[in-house]
């Protein structure tokens, strides 16, 4: 399991950077395009969004596998360590939930939905489910994580940490 | 005596309040409710609250709305047919427009939503659209060379621009006032209330009337929800909308004539160029088209178009 | 209605106080309003969508740009040589230190769109050098803190980018120039409860340097100062657009740190690149659960509700908006300031307009006030942050922040009934 957790996380990190790097490139050819070729890309707009939402999509994964997600603990923290792992396990399962239900079910079916009802992405032409997939995919990325947390917290063991982050 | 319940259709759009298209659904809903002695009301979001008219149709489809009001140029994603109205230049006159909307091809293109879940109501009036810039004079294609213009971010009317001689630019219609302030484009296009209601005209002197296309809205509901009502609830809905359409038809002539008036107020020069030129060169750019799936549509279109003009001589 | 209010509330508060991620408790608490109204599958697709759609932004693309700059600022040698050029400029005064760090704060926020990037990268330097001249620690974070929150203001700002979305087409570059006064307006009101305090505690002054040694700082910084006018006069003058500013900063900043200084290794890039998408993206999961969030609320018409309860208690603008402030002072107490920006700008906007406050003025009203969140107990990014280079408690730094509070809530409070310090600029500018 912790070979399979650190083969995700490094799929992931390295997807995560090259995204970033073609996001730059991106509109960075958008300026020079227009402004110094004075031939405007039509596509650099969409295919930069397209992007961002793979960024923020996948990245929220990531995010959360990393443990960055911004959180409350003021309360939580005045809890006996028993009763906080208690409830580390029915957050993480709270987390697995929603991850499931919207972004693996509501997203699955939104892919579905955009690609036998065939709608196309306005600027690039391509299928809108190609965009949305990242949803889905985020959720069972998050699912995963979530899944691989709670089997190491029922077996008290610590999660393994991702390699080079923090 | 068991209370009746109400049927409420919650019908979302991207413009405000102020717009005519909004009273008009206002309207619609004030008939619904009449035609159907209360027992069904409908429920406007305004401003694009519920998202953008693409998201806004796939909310319809998803089931959680049931009816919007979009441009056509919004619906091209889900049925590819809609293209035809971001072709420049197919209309002869408004008159032709309206022959097409109203007759066999303008039902056969609603009927075309079937498919992607969706039933089009009707046609409401969206006027035509037409460049404006903020330091040249538009009076023929020659002056939108090299010239950037922010387009929709569709495929069709990136090259209605490029095949008029303008570098098309597509710019999130959020960043295209302050674009135009600064000069990262030259100019837009768009019917006379949307410049007026826009602000554009604060940036832009010239506005050239060269009403390159008539891209009309679609009044739609979700296929579903469609279904689910009674025939006779069907009949009060469409008679509702086909009020609404006639109400806003003329609303829209005269709000377009007040924003034509408020930008020559405000000091924008309105440029009534020959067509001409402009029609000339898109020609090759409708050759280029009849070998596609919206090349009969075309012809259609244009035969229609004859018909009339044989008539009139 | 008043159920699905009950429902959003509980839900949220009650996953929240158990530290669950706020992205998640607003997803969950979402979802449970939503299916309410809305069966099952229409519920969790539409949620998925609006999550897609909230992100499916030209304008949020800033947001990565100006993380990543400041993060290639930061390990780069940008922020060193901004330090030493406030310290050239105004070392020499009373609290000569505190100082330094106030305007090292500004000019690094005037760089970089985030304040916890400005705290780590400015208190990182600035904290073992104040400590080596006698300052108390946990003042010198506090100092830290506070500072770094000009850079919300002072352009480029992530957060001003967030609040043109939020409120539905404010222009970005209209917003960024109206930050430059009240930043600056806040910089410089710190800068005198520093010197006063310095005055107090009879902190070292430090030998005025040799003018000669003032133009070699100043002139060893104008390159990372030159962005500041890269980025706004790019956007001024059309070039770019004020969202492809932030990548115009990531290439230069790019250029000083790898090509010029040469900070930064290439085989670094990987690594800035993924925390980077890691930063983003816990920004980006915010803003896709919060649009899910505010659709339920608008099909729910619960800002219109609200929005009409507030303005039955009192008919005095005046008042109302001392409310809001209070409330949102009271938000940012708890909640981060990406979330609240959100979740409260469709519902006070509204009446703020409805009280004749452009949104302009009232977006950066809002951010001055959750500003102050940002270094207000009991969450707060940047005082962790501050406490964490600091390696102090978070009680300690909170008496010497109080005189801080007090400055910047008196900014707060002119920037809320004095309009033209925040349209003024703008004004100039043409918009
Ligand atoms: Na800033
Ligand atoms: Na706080």
């Amino acid at each position: 399991m912790t070979k399979l957790i650190q083969v995700v996380d490094s799929l992931l990190k390295w997807f995560l950077a090259g995204l970033m790097g073609g996001i730059v490139l991106v509109v960075c050819w958008q300026v020079v395009s227009r402004y110094i070729l004075n031939a405007p890309s039509s596509i650099t707009e969409e295919l930069s969004r397209t992007f961002l939402i793979w960024i923020g999509m996948v990245g929220a994964a990531f995010a959360y596998r990393t443990g960055v997600h911004l959180g409350l603990d003021i309360v939580t923290q005045k809890f006996p360590p028993a009763i906080q792992r208690r409830l580390a396990l029915v957050l993480t399962a709270s987390v697995v939930i929603f991850a499931i239900a919207v972004m693996v079910i509501g997203g699955g079916n939104l892919v579905a939905l955009t690609w036998e009802l065939n709608q196309m992405s306005a600027a690039l032409g391509i299928k809108m489910a190609y965009i949305y997939i990242a949803v889905p995919l985020s959720g069972v990325l998050i699912a995963f994580y979530g899944i691989c947390q709670l089997y190491f917290m029922a077996c008290n063991k610590p999660t393994p940490a991702v390699e080079g982050m923090h | 005596k068991p209370q009746q319940e109400v049927t409420t259709l919650r019908l979302a759009h991207a413009l405000d309040q102020e717009h005519g298209v909004h009273k008009a659904m206002v309207l619609m809903g004030e008939r619904l409710a009449h035609y159907s002695n209360g027992t069904m009301q409908i429920e406007i979001y305004s401003g694009g609250q519920l998202g953008n008219e693409r998201e806004l149709v796939e909310l319809l489809q998803i089931g959680s709305l049931a009816m919007t009001k979009v441009s056509a140029s919004s619906v091209e994603s889900f049925v590819p047919q809609m293209r035809v109205f971001s072709v420049p230049y197919i209309f002869n006159d408004n008159a032709h427009l309206w022959q097409v909307l109203n007759g066999k091809t303008g039902t056969e293109l609603l009927m075309a939503l079937q498919p992607a879940r969706l039933r089009g109501l009707g046609y409401y009036d969206a006027g035509s659209r037409s460049f404006y810039s903020t330091n040249t004079e538009i009076n023929t294609p020659a002056d939108l060379r090299g010239k950037k213009f922010r387009v929709l971010a569709s495929q069709t009317a990136v090259r209605m621009v490029e095949e008029l001689g303008g570098a098309a630019t597509p710019v999130d219609w959020g960043e295209l006032y302050t674009a135009l302030q600064q000069g990262v484009v030259d100019g837009a296009e768009n019917n006379p209330p949307s410049f007026y209601l826009s602000r554009h005209y604060e940036l832009s002197k010239y506005y050239t009337l060269d009403e390159h296309t008539a891209v009309p809205d679609v009044l739609i509901v979700s296929l579903p929800v469609w279904q689910d009502l009674t025939p006779q609830q069907q009949e009060w809905l469409q008679r509702a909308a086909n009020d609404s359409i006639v109400y806003q038809r003329e609303a829209w002539q005269q709000s377009s004539d007040e924003a034509l008036a408020a930008v020559k107020a405000a000091g924008v020069k309105v440029i009534y160029p020959d067509k001409q030129p402009f029609r000339d060169a898109v020609a090759p750019f409708h050759r280029s088209l009849q070998q596609t799936d919206i090349g009969p549509l075309l012809q259609q279109i244009a035969d229609i178009g004859a018909q009339m003009e044989a008539k009139n001589d | 209605m008043e159920m699905a209010i009950l429902v959003l509330l509980l839900v949220f508060f009650g996953l929240l106080l158990l530290n669950v991620p706020i992205s998640f408790c607003i997803g969950l608490a979402t979802l449970a309003t939503m299916l309410l109204s809305v069966d099952f599958m229409p519920a969790v697709t539409t949620m998925a969508q609006r999550m897609a759609g909230g992100i499916n932004s030209f304008a949020l693309l800033a947001i990565p740009f100006f993380v990543l700059s400041g993060l290639i600022m930061g390990r780069g040698g940008i922020a060193k040589r901004l330090i030493e050029c406030a310290m050239a400029l105004v070392g020499m005064l009373p609290g000569g230190l505190a100082l330094v760090n106030v305007m090292s704060c500004m000019f690094f926020g005037a760089i970089s769109g985030s304040a916890v990037a400005a705290t780590s990268a400015i208190g990182s330097f600035m904290l073992p050098e104040m400590k080596k001249q006698g300052y108390d620690v946990n003042y010198s974070a506090a100092v830290t803190a506070a500072a770094a929150t000009t850079g919300m203001l002072i352009p480029p700002s992530n957060i001003l980018i967030v609040y043109a979305i939020a409120s539905g087409g404010v222009s970005i570059a209209a917003l960024f120039i109206a930050g430059y006064l009240p930043g600056i307006l806040l910089g410089v009101s710190l800068m005198i409860v520093c010197a006063g305090y310095a005055k107090i505690k009879g902190y070292p002054v430090a030998a005025r340097l040799p003018l000669k040694l003032v133009v070699q700082k100043v002139a060893a910084a104008l390159p990372s100062l030159f962005m500041i006018f890269l980025v706004i006069g790019g956007i001024v003058s059309g070039v770019f657009t004020a969202t492809e500013a932030g990548a115009i900063a990531v290439v230069y900043s790019l250029i000083l740190a790898v090509g010029i200084y040469r900070e930064v290794n290439t085989t670094e890039l990987p690594g800035i690149l993924m925390k980077a998408a890691e930063t983003t993206a816990i920004v980006l999961a915010l803003i896709a659960t919060s649009s899910a969030m505010s659709w339920i609320l608008s099909y729910e018409q619960i800002p219109q509700a609200i929005s009409a309860a507030m303005l039955t208690i009192s008919e005095n603008p005046l008042l109302i908006l001392l409310m809001i402030n209070l409330i949102l002072l009271l938000v940012g107490a708890f909640m981060d300031m990406t979330p609240a920006v959100l979740i409260f700008t469709p519902i006070f906007l509204p009446v703020a307009v409805e009280l004749g406050m452009s949104p302009l003025h009232f977006g950066i009203m809002m951010v001055l006030n959750l500003s102050i969140g940002l270094v207000s107990p009991p969450v707060g990014s940047v005082l962790f942050v501050s406490c964490a280079i600091a390696k102090t408690k978070l009680e300690a730094i909170i008496r010497p922040l109080m005189p801080l509070y007090l400055a910047m809530f008196v900014v707060l409070m002119l920037v809320t009934y004095v309009p033209a310090i925040s349209e003024w600029l703008p004004k100039q500018f043409g918009f």
